[in-house]
């Protein structure tokens, strides 16, 4: 029993306690109320809310990229509030990787490039290893023709396949994506959702998708709801049935 | 895409190859903020060279003719009866005068000479007679200052040769005379002609005009040789004067407090017979280098500006940078880097371009020329490397400063706050 609570609690890649966030503008805003999630490593979780629900705030808080007003959050078995800001900037460059509803690739660069900047960031200079892994992604999801081109002259879906595999590109432990397919119509949409299913698969990196798309929700592993700053795991069964009625309505 | 800047440490490369694709991509931003560097270095460039040329020239016109240092016997200082007398027995008075001027000796001025060659940066010491005099011509006398020397030293100190227009200097016999232009004209005279030069302690010698010289300031005097001048203002073997040539010009009233400390003669140097012309030289310098800061800080403004929407039309990029784990430190460095290479381009292209205008500048010449003489520049430029290097380096330096603040902005900026 002992055994197997270490070994479960040594595959939890992200965990948060009592986790609150509250933005202190000209009126306090409490965005989070104390969220209390695990993630073991090499899950898929889909995060459904409504807009403004505190998707998004959650998502960066878990990207070291906010800190949160109470509470803890441990990435990797780290408490962040722990880490300079070089260290995290550390943490997000090894641990983490990002895909985001825009692609925001570097114009100036070209796919290739692109998919290799967080090695060049902490390297200067990607090894010949690390080249043939990240060209081997980027074969894998289609992108081998275009790895001298730049992100003007790629499709959105093709741009957004690059940004996928650039946040692999450091093999992570742990990939967030803020509504990855949101803007993309259908067809590249699952796409890139399948992409990243199967990198989920193969690579073994935990997903936390958020996303707006019931459909693509149904096929994570766990589906979490944020509802007014709280958080509450949806039984995907039950989310199923109310896909197939909406689906029906329509 | 790696061999190229193989060169470049690995903790830099990475800021170095996106400050230059930055660059590259810029198009038209990138032209104009190079374009601005190039701006205020070419300004400086040129005001430069065109403000120590005319003050070179200047200079120059004013002290090649004249020695850089002038040693003559002190005038006895007038000093009150009372210093000198015991107050109680004697009479006093409020009237002080200097003694009347005369000729005065210097008979040791073999000496002299030998002290004051010994005094750094001086380059040459000659002996001379200096006085004034009459020259005539069957009609009325006219002023003149004569100076005896030996032609060959004179020359070095104040050239008569090189603006000879007539007859020679160097090798002037003692029974002969080189006279400047308007006097020859005054009186009607020319080479070979005889006159009479009565100097002012009344001694008169027979001199022919071996050579007549323009130096196109006005009346000039007459030369002859130092044995002609210490007969004509009865010295016997003794100098009035020593001239001094000195190598550093500005270096002048140095050599001469030296001389005076070593020497029981008065030392006057040429910058401090003309004060107000070497305060008119510092005024215009310190003016030249007033116009190239203000030149400076406006490009800095441009460049800085032009970064600084750079780096706003570039927030997102900078966010994305950040959250896939770019430091602080490395955007920083991205954006100064590229201000670098910006001051790099900006500084050399604007020395290579000033230096070309100050090149075409100095083609045109004068109208107008002295007789017998090539016509001058008509705008006295110079090429100065030592202020094209100046330049080059403060433009450097002022544009990386232009570019830290933007950068500084950059690397501050928050990846949630800009990626919403």
């Amino acid at each position: 029993m002992a055994d197997s609570e270490t070994t479960t609690r040594s595959q939890i890649v992200v965990e948060t306690r009592g986790l609150k966030k509250t933005y202190f503008g000209k009126v306090e805003t409490p965005v989070l109320h104390g969220i209390d999630i695990q993630v073991q490593a090499g899950e898929f979780i889909a995060i459904i809310g409504q807009s403004g629900s505190g998707k998004s705030t959650l998502l960066n808080i878990l990207g070291a990229l906010d800190v949160p007003t109470e509470g803890t959050v441990l990435i990797d078995g780290v408490d962040i509030a722990t880490l300079s800001e070089d260290d995290l900037a550390a943490l997000r460059n090894r641990v983490i990787g990002f895909v985001f509803q825009f692609h925001y690739l570097l114009d100036e660069l070209s796919c290739l490039e692109n998919a290799l900047t967080p090695i060049t960031i902490c390297k200067g200079e990607a090894s010949e290893d690390e080249k043939s892994y990240v060209l081997a992604l980027l074969d894998r999801v289609g992108l081998a023709e275009q790895i001298n081109k730049h992100p003007d002259a790629m499709s959105g879906g093709q741009n957004q396949r690059c940004a996928i595999i650039r946040a692999l590109a450091n093999q992570p432990k742990i990939v967030l994506a803020d509504e990855p397919t949101g803007n993309l119509d259908s067809r590249s949409g699952n796409e890139v959702f399948n992409i990243m299913r199967e990198m989920n698969r193969e690579k073994g990196a935990a997903f936390i998708m958020v996303t707006h798309d019931d459909r693509l929700a149904q096929e994570a592993d766990r589906i979490l709801a944020i509802e007014d700053g709280w958080v509450h795991e949806i039984d995907k069964r039950e989310h199923r049935m109310k896909l197939i009625s909406s689906l029906n309505d329509s | 895409m790696k061999s190229s800047l193989s060169w470049i440490p690995l903790n830099w490369r990475f800021e170095a190859r996106l400050a230059l694709r930055y660059l590259m991509t810029g198009g038209g931003q990138t032209l104009l903020t190079i374009g601005s560097v190039a701006a205020g270095v070419i300004v400086i460039v040129f005001l430069t060279s065109l403000i120590f040329g005319i003050r070179a020239k200047l200079t120059k016109m004013l002290t090649e003719s004249m020695p850089h240092v002038t040693v003559k016997v002190r005038d006895l200082e007038p000093v009150p009866l009372s210093e000198i007398q015991d107050l109680d027995s004697a009479m006093s008075s409020s009237r002080i005068e200097k003694k009347a001027p005369q000729l005065k000796f210097i008979d040791d001025w073999q000496h002299a000479i030998d002290t004051i060659r010994t005094v750094p940066n001086v380059r040459m010491a000659l002996p001379a007679i200096q006085g004034q005099g009459f020259a005539s011509k069957g009609g009325n006398p006219i002023g003149v200052s004569v100076t005896g020397a030996d032609p060959s030293q004179q020359d070095q100190v104040s050239p008569v040769t090189k603006d000879l227009i007539a007859g020679k200097y160097v090798g002037l016999a003692a029974d002969e005379v080189v006279i400047d232009y308007e006097l020859a004209k005054d009186l009607s005279v020319s080479i070979g002609d005889r006159i009479r030069m009565t100097s002012s302690t009344g001694n008169t010698e027979p001199l022919s005009i071996a050579g007549i010289y323009s130096r196109g300031q006005g009346r000039g005097g007459a030369y002859v040789t130092l044995r002609t001048g210490q007969s004509l203002f009865g010295m016997g073997n003794s100098v009035n004067v020593i001239l001094v040539k000195v190598n550093d010009l500005f270096g002048s009233d140095e050599v001469a407090d030296r001389i005076q400390s070593l020497l029981p003669y008065e030392a006057r140097s040429w910058s401090r017979e003309y004060p107000s012309f070497v305060s008119s030289l510092t005024v215009q310098s310190a003016s030249a280098y007033l116009i190239s800061a203000f030149s400076l800080i406006a490009s800095s403004f441009a460049i800085a500006s032009v970064l600084i929407v750079s780096v706003l039309q570039k927030s997102k990029q900078i966010g994305i940078l950040k959250s896939i784990g770019a430091k602080r430190s490395q955007i920083l460095r991205v954006f100064t880097l590229e201000g670098l290479i910006i001051a790099l381009a900006g500084s050399l292209a604007g020395a290579a371009l000033g230096s070309l205008l100050v090149f075409l500048l100095s083609l045109p010449l004068q109208k107008t020329a002295r007789p017998g003489h090539v016509p001058d520049q008509l705008f006295p430029v110079a090429i100065l490397p030592v202020y094209i290097f100046g330049a080059v380096i403060a433009a450097i330096i002022a544009t990386v400063i232009a570019a830290w603040f933007p950068a500084k902005r950059a690397a501050s900026m928050n990846p949630v706050d800009v990626m919403r």
